[in-house]
Order: C-alpha cells, then sequence, then structure tokens
C-alpha cells in the first residue's frame, strides 16, 4: 500500500477489535476489447500494483487469481476550453486478472431489453398508439420513392 | 446512308442448303474450339483488387520454378510487425491458443508405434542395462559427487540439469547406435537455433493510414533447444497423411494480443539449426530444458500447478512445429505448395527429474488465409503427462528409479528411417 494511512490512535475505552479495510476501491469494467473467458478487466487506483489487486481479490473476495497484468492508459490531452487551454482527461490504471480454476466470467448486461407491454385503456398504450400514428404520419410517402415534398404540385 | 434492302429469302428455304449444313451445332463447336484470342486478365499495375490479386500470383507462380534459398528468403524479406510466439511461455492456458496458431491437433498418449509391443522397436536389455548404469551415474555427478556451490538465483537448472542432460543425450546417441545405424551419420547440436515464421489468420488494421484494410496475421518462432539430433534421412509417419483423425484443432476467435502475445518487429527467420546445405536436414529428436522459472516447485508456489503440464504441452507443440515446418521448408515446401510427404519430429522436455515425450507429425503447411480455405489437413502432435525418473539422491544412492521413462526415451532413439 503506497498510500500514506495514519490508523486512529486506540484510546482507552475504545472498542477492541478494530478493522482497516484498504482505501482502494476498483472498478469492474466492461471489456471495451473482447477478451477471453477467463479474463475479467478493472480500472483501479494509480497507487495500486498487480500485488495489490491479486491480494484484494484473494483476501477480501475469495477470487481464485491466476494471473494480474496492468497498463496504465493515457487519457487524451487534445482537448481545449473556451479558453483554448489544453484539457487534461485523468490517466487511469487497467488491470487484467485471469481467473484460476477454470473460473470464467461474462460481464453481465446491466440494462437488458425489455419488451415491456402496458395494460389495455392505459394513459400508456394510448400514449403509444398516439406516437405511433404520429410516427406514421411523418413518414415520407412511399410511392413518391424518395423525390422530396419540394418538387410535388 | 444505310439502304433498307430485302436478303433474298430464297436459300433459307431448303434445309440442306450449305449454310446450314455448316451451322450445325454451333454450340458444342464453340465450347471445344480454342479461342481466337487469349483470356481477358486484370491490369497488372491498375489499382485495383484483382490487378493486386494477379500481381500476387504471377509472383508465386514463379516462386515455384526457384530453388529453395531463393524462395525461403523471398518469403521472409519483408518485415512487419509480428507476433512472436515463446514456446516457453508465460502465459496461461496457452497450448489451445497454440494449436489454434499451428493447425494441431493434440491427442495425448503416444502413437501406436509406441504403445503397441509387437510393433514397438525391441530394446536390447543390455544396452537398457547400460544406459541405467551411465544416466545413474550422470545424475550422481551432479549431485552427489561433484561438490557444487550455490548457485545464481534462478540459475539453478543452468547448473545442475544443463550438464547432466549434455551427458545423457551423448550417451543416448552413442549408446544405441549399434541398432540405429542412422544415429552414426547424425549430427548432435547443443544450443541450437530453431526458427520459423509464418502466416496465420487475418485481421483488420485498427488504426494508421491503412485502417480498415484486411492483413494477415504473422507469427514467430524463435526456439532454443538444449540440444537435438538431426539425420540424413527421413523418420517414417506415425498415420497416414490423409488419415482420419478425430481430435479437432480448437479455434480461438480472440485477436492474440489478449493471450498476451506482442507484436516486434525484426528479421524473420526460417532456421532448423543448421544451413541448407548441410545433409543432415532432417530432425529426429529434440531435447529441451525447462528453465528455472517454470519449474514445478516455482509454479505451485506461484499457485499455478494446473499451469504445469499446460506449458509442458504448449512448448512441445510450439517448438516441434517450428522445427518441423523449418525442415519441410527445407525440402521446398511451403503454403503455396503443400507438403507432399509428412514430416515427423520427436521431442523430450525435461526439468532433470521429470520427463514429457512428444511426436509431432507436420500434415500441412498451407496455414495462411490465402491458401487454409478448403484445406482438410491438420497437423498431429503426440504427448505424454510428464513422468518421474527418479524420487531423489540421499547418500550417493538414488530412490524410486522408474525404468519406464529410460526405456521410452531408448525407444524414441531407436525410431529409424525406412
Amino acid at each position: 500500500m503506497s498510500k500514506r494511512i495514519l490508523y486512529p490512535l486506540f484510546q482507552l475505552g475504545n472498542p477492541q477489535l478494530r478493522i482497516f479495510r484498504p482505501t482502494f476501491n476498483l472498478t469492474l469494467v466492461r471489456p471495451g476489447r473482447e477478451q477471453p473467458a477467463d479474463t475479467v478487466q478493472f480500472r483501479i487506483p494509480m497507487e495500486m500494483t498487480k500485488f495489490d489487486v491479486r491480494n484484494y481479490l484473494e483476501k477480501i473476495y475469495s477470487v481464485p487469481v491466476a494471473a494480474v497484468r496492468t497498463r496504465i492508459q493515457f487519457g487524451s490531452n487534445k482537448k481545449r476550453n473556451h479558453l483554448n487551454q489544453r484539457v487534461k482527461r485523468p490517466d487511469y490504471k487497467v488491470a487484467y486478472v485471469q481467473l484460476a480454476q477454470q473460473q470464467t466470467f461474462q460481464f453481465p448486461d446491466i440494462f437488458p431489453e425489455k419488451d415491456k407491454k402496458s395494460e389495455e385503456g392505459s394513459v400508456e398504450e394510448m400514449q403509444e398508439k398516439f406516437m405511433e400514428d404520429e410516427r406514421q404520419r411523418q413518414k415520407p410517402d412511399p410511392r413518391r420513392g424518395g423525390v422530396t415534398e419540394w418538387f410535388g404540385l | 446512308m444505310a439502304s433498307c434492302s430485302r436478303l433474298p429469302l430464297h436459300p433459307f428455304l431448303s434445309a440442306t442448303s450449305a449454310r446450314l449444313v455448316c451451322n450445325r451445332n454451333v454450340q458444342v463447336e464453340a465450347s471445344t474450339a480454342k479461342s481466337l484470342y487469349p483470356p481477358i486478365l486484370p491490369s497488372r499495375t491498375a489499382k485495383s483488387k484483382s490487378a493486386k490479386r494477379r500481381v500476387v500470383t504471377e509472383f508465386f507462380e514463379q516462386l515455384r520454378a526457384r530453388p529453395v534459398q531463393e524462395k525461403i528468403r523471398a518469403l521472409t524479406r519483408v518485415q512487419r510487425k509480428k507476433y512472436v510466439i515463446y514456446p516457453q511461455t508465460f502465459a496461461l492456458n496457452a497450448d489451445k491458443w497454440y494449436q489454434h496458431y499451428t493447425k494441431t491437433a493434440y491427442l495425448s498418449g503416444l502413437p501406436e508405434k509406441y504403445t503397441e509391443i509387437h510393433s514397438a522397436p525391441l530394446i536390447d536389455e543390455s544396452v537398457l542395462s547400460e544406459l541405467r548404469s551411465v544416466v545413474c551415474s550422470f545424475i550422481l555427478q551432479e549431485h552427489w559427487y561433484l561438490k557444487k556451490g550455490r548457485s545464481f538465483i534462478q540459475r539453478e537448472q543452468e547448473h545442475f540439469v544443463t550438464p547432466f542432460l549434455r551427458n545423457m543425450v551423448c550417451a543416448l546417441k552413442n549408446l544405441p547406435a549399434k541398432e540405429n545405424p542412422v544415429l552414426c551419420l547424425s549430427s548432435l547440436d547443443f544450443d541450437p537455433q530453431v526458427n520459423y515464421y509464418w502466416l496465420r489468420g487475418e485481421r483488420t488494421i485498427p488504426a494508421g493510414h491503412r485502417s480498415g484494410r484486411i492483413e494477415p496475421m504473422r507469427f514467430q518462432i524463435d526456439d532454443k533447444p538444449h540440444s537435438q539430433i538431426r539425420i540424413p534421412q527421413q523418420l517414417p509417419e506415425f498415420v497416414p497423411l490423409e488419415a482420419e483423425i478425430s481430435a479437432e484443432v480448437p479455434v480461438i476467435s480472440v485477436a492474440p494480443d489478449r493471450l498476451p502475445l506482442f507484436r516486434r518487429q525484426y528479421d524473420n527467420n526460417i532456421f532448423i539449426g543448421a544451413k541448407l546445405e548441410d545433409p543432415c536436414c532432417y530432425g529426429h529428436t529434440q531435447f529441451h530444458m525447462v528453465p528455472d522459472r517454470f519449474r514445478r516447485d516455482k509454479m505451485s508456489k506461484r499457485g499455478l500447478s494446473d499451469q504445469v503440464e499446460v506449458s509442458l504441452r504448449a512448448n512441445g507443440i510450439a517448438s516441434l512445429f517450428a522445427w518441423t515446418g523449418a525442415q519441410a521448408m527445407y525440402q521446398g515446401f511451403w503454403s503455396e505448395e503443400d507438403v507432399s510427404r509428412p514430416f515427423v519430429s520427436q521431442a523430450v522436455i525435461t526439468d532433470g527429474q521429470f520427463f514429457s515425450f512428444f511426436c509431432y507429425q507436420l500434415n500441412t503447411l498451407a496455414l495462411s488465409p490465402r491458401a487454409d480455405g478448403n484445406n482438410a489437413r491438420k497437423n498431429l502432435c503426440w504427448g505424454t503427462e510428464s513422468m518421474r525418473l527418479y524420487e531423489r539422491v540421499t547418500d550417493g544412492d538414488i530412490v524410486g528409479w522408474n525404468d519406464a521413462v529410460l526405456r521410452l526415451m531408448l525407444q524414441f532413439l531407436l525410431n529409424k528411417p525406412q
């Protein structure tokens, strides 16, 4: 742990058992490029090393870790603000964790497409119908074959 | 001005007129007759796909007639970034990936030649006992007779196993020479370089001025076995070239960067450990030593004890493919001219105590996306789990000796060309 941590001083009368959790937080992200089934991708704080990642996952979550690889992603420095000054997007560290014991991980589909049907005679249903009609009306006339209205009489 | 005139209809009326007699069966004649004009070919210089295809085809056509040296030179001349495959790799589960890149089906267990009793090469018991006593003394030499100081960290294998393996390979080459006369003519290399370069699969270039274009992926293996035996004649095939094998080649759809493999650019090399003019241009057996990093105890300390066999398998597949493929290239075969006879070589991988045995049969070199279209052939690799030769050395005595390993090793060396 490279961050300097000051534990609170023990005062008489404090609880005897104190648990100190690491000050790190990992973000599990969906991999941008396709990864093998046993690889999990995290964004981790810059100070965290691959050994920290391994200990974190093994000790706190008891995930079997086979290998950890890390890299630092350069955040773009190209954008300019309204004063034409460079705006830096912050760098971050990415960790690729390979799971042991033939475990696999698939990033969950957080926002699944729902086939929702609104109830008969409800306001939503009427609104949906109205929107559908309106969409139909807005559509160009298929008989015109893509020729714009301007050429019409 | 064209005058509107009527042709006389009279000649058409009679069926026997000269015109009808001549023109019967026009279509058949047209298909058999030689065309008057040369076929229309795409331009050679235009900026089009067909033009590029024609240039490549013509280049390959004229390459077929060239000598081997020029072929290898032409196929490896252009340097681009290529994936470098390390036979002894830190990557996990690399064997499946290597099988895909080399189009190799893996069969556990050795080929029938070694497993069946009547077809296995007969071993003279006197030779085996002689070899046993010699190998015992080699082990004791390193671990008991010699007073060896402490080695450098991560250099223990070089300190103990390299000299032992060196002695053992010399003994293995010389002792059965009576039964296998081809070993007298063979040549034994220590620390040879084995390189192979090939194309496999396609990728879309993600960025840069060529982005969006499709290009073949290039691969390079640079191997350095501990030693290898080369012979002037070819070993017999284990199974016929077109035999039906049920084992499948695993398909990896993920990019090789995820194994991870890294891309580098340097000379593309194809080399079997000897120059083209060398008469001993066929492989017999390679001996590999497991480096310190991938030793059994170190792997289990890192919690990767299930990866020991996997990495040995990956090592066997990658290094045998490189060596056998380079031998086939030396005989003038390449991806457009696929091998007409299978090429065979063998390998022994050891960390001093544990021995694993691999046999490789190269059935196809047509791995490039251009040649791989409808190629049903696949390369074959047989391999054993690692077997322990002895348990430990105590007080000048070797405990837990396993004769089967030595017997198998002797059988490998007794494999001789027809």
